[in-house]
């Protein structure tokens, strides 16, 4: 099982990088696709945690994929975070029109790697949908107003899987953990500004969410079922045409007596060195993850790696 | 140990500060932006480089097909010289004018600016100075692109 998806994860990402690379970007005016990569390097962004084009855990106000207004573009990504107990795989496309509607799915596959929880996996599905409302990051530069995008992210919580091996037996469904709900909608508003004087991205957010851990642990529990309006925060610094380092920021709510989930954060370093590839490499800490069902309450931090292939 | 959201938004402060403290002295430095680029000789490389890089460069180089580029080189130069306070006069047309007949898309206008970047990376002017001139650049798009732009380029299929 463990090893299919594995292999299904980079079968899917070696297509998806051939395609990307194939488009190829020439100094034609377009690509095999016929999409223009029309737009400036990195202002494609990266694939969040839920497929968003983003850094890699907050959604930035940019469409996904490098086509101009006139255009359309799209990607895919493979994700792996391997934090101290549990470790995520993503995995997904996400396509861009006319710079104005991004539609995305994402796949996660978690595990637990440690803990007396160890072997119990989890899985599940997300499809997103981001439209630019106004403000343009690259050409308003005479303004204060930031490229403005709202955004939701439908969620389907699969189930848990190998629960018995961590001394759950009979627990498959997450509403067996107290949450209220297997699936949910988060809706965000995101901000994002580029002071390109200054080489520098500053993003806000504010998401409606009941999800807990992403929505990994389900949506809304025992502590809080409704749904909670938490601020993201992403800045980046781009030393070079085709590099950005930064941090990014998300509070969470927590609504699980079983999970002391909190405000995750992170560093990175992504890369861009064609409008056909990006690579990103952080580092990330979620806080405490099930702390009172495992008993286990260190910082679950590591490091997280992503590949993004398209066009 | 305060919040993370604290911490995190009290490294942007910092950084911020930092930033600003960094620009203010650039400015009472006495230095304008041309003297930083390195003043004539590199401004007029770069457009010469930047002119040589966009006839090689199918996304845009069909606009100026009818274009006299010795007239259209100075012109560039003495924008360029008189935005970042180099203190040439500019005695071309407005943007708005300029550009009127030839529909360009946001995608050309792009590429025009990517080709500007390949430029100075060929004079070696660092990529922050060059960002300070594309963002006085990047607003000129509202002038330059049309609304509803149909490319022109005859690599594009219709
Ligand atoms: C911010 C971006 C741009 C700047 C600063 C700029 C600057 C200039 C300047 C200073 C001139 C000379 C004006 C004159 O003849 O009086 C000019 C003309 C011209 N520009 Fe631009 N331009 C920009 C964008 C573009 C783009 C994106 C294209 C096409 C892809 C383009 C194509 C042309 C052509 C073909 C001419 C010559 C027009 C003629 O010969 O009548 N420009 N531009």
């Amino acid at each position: 099982m463990e090893y299919f998806r594995a292999l299904r994860a980079v079968v899917v990402t070696s297509c998806f990088l051939g395609v990307g690379l194939l488009g190829g970007q020439t100094a034609a005016a377009e690509n095999l696709f016929g999409s223009d990569e029309g737009k400036f390097l990195l202002t494609a962004g990266f694939n969040d945690l839920e497929g968003s084009g983003g850094g890699g855990l907050v959604p930035l106000a940019f469409i996904t994929g490098y086509g101009s207004s006139d255009s359309w573009g799209a990607n895919a990504h493979f994700t792996s975070i391997q934090l101290k107990d549990f470790q995520l795989r993503t995995y997904g496309a996400a396509v861009g029109a006319l710079d104005r509607v991004e539609l995305s799915y994402t796949r996660h596959e978690f595990n637990v790697t440690g803990t007396p929880l160890d072997g119990l996996g989890v899985s599940q599905d997300i499809l997103g949908l981001k439209i630019k409302l106004l403000g343009d990051a690259v050409y308003d530069q005479d303004s204060w107003l930031p490229q403005i995008c709202v955004g939701a992210e439908y969620h389907k919580n699969d189930g848990i899987d190998h629960a018995a091996q961590a001394g759950l037996a009979g627990v498959t469904r997450v509403t067996q953990l107290g949450a209220s709900a297997a699936h949910g909608t988060d809706i965000y508003l995101a901000a994002t500004k580029i002071f390109l004087a200054e080489s520098l991205v500053v993003n806000a957010a504010v998401r409606a969410t009941r999800a807990n851990e992403f929505g990994l642990l389900g949506f809304g529990g025992d502590r809080k079922s409704s749904d909670s309006y938490e601020p993201e925060g992403t800045i980046a610094w781009l030393p070079t045409r085709r590099l950005a380092v930064g941090s990014e920021i998300r509070t969470r709510p927590r609504n699980l007596t079983l999970d002391d989930e909190s405000t995750a954060y992170d560093v990175f370093v992504g890369w861009t060195p064609t409008k056909n590839l990006s690579l990103v490499a952080a580092w990330l800490n979620l806080g405490g993850v099930l702390g009172p069902a495992t008993g286990v309450t260190r910082h679950q931090d590591g490091p997280y790696l992503s590949i993004q292939a398209g066009f | 140990m305060p919040s993370p959201m604290r911490l995190w938004l009290g490294c942007l402060g910092l950084a911020a500060c930092i930033a600003a403290g960094n620009a203010a002295r650039a400015e009472s430095g006495g230095l304008t932006l041309f003297d930083r680029l390195g003043g004539e000789a590199k401004l007029r490389a770069t457009v010469h480089e930047f002119v040589l890089i966009m006839e090689s460069d199918d996304r845009i180089n069909f606009t100026f097909a009818n274009t006299d580029l010795k007239k259209f080189e100075q012109l560039l130069y003495e924008q360029l010289c008189n935005l970042t306070q180099g203190g040439c006069p500019y005695t071309g047309r407005d943007m708005y004018t300029a550009h009127a007949k030839l529909n360009i898309t946001n995608a050309e206008f792009n590429a025009l600016a990517e080709d500007l970047y390949e430029a100075f990376d060929r004079v070696h002017v660092p990529y922050r100075l060059q960002n300070k001139v594309v963002a006085m650049l990047a607003p000129m798009q509202h002038d330059v692109v049309k609304d509803h732009p149909v490319s022109q380029n005859p690599a594009v299929a219709k």
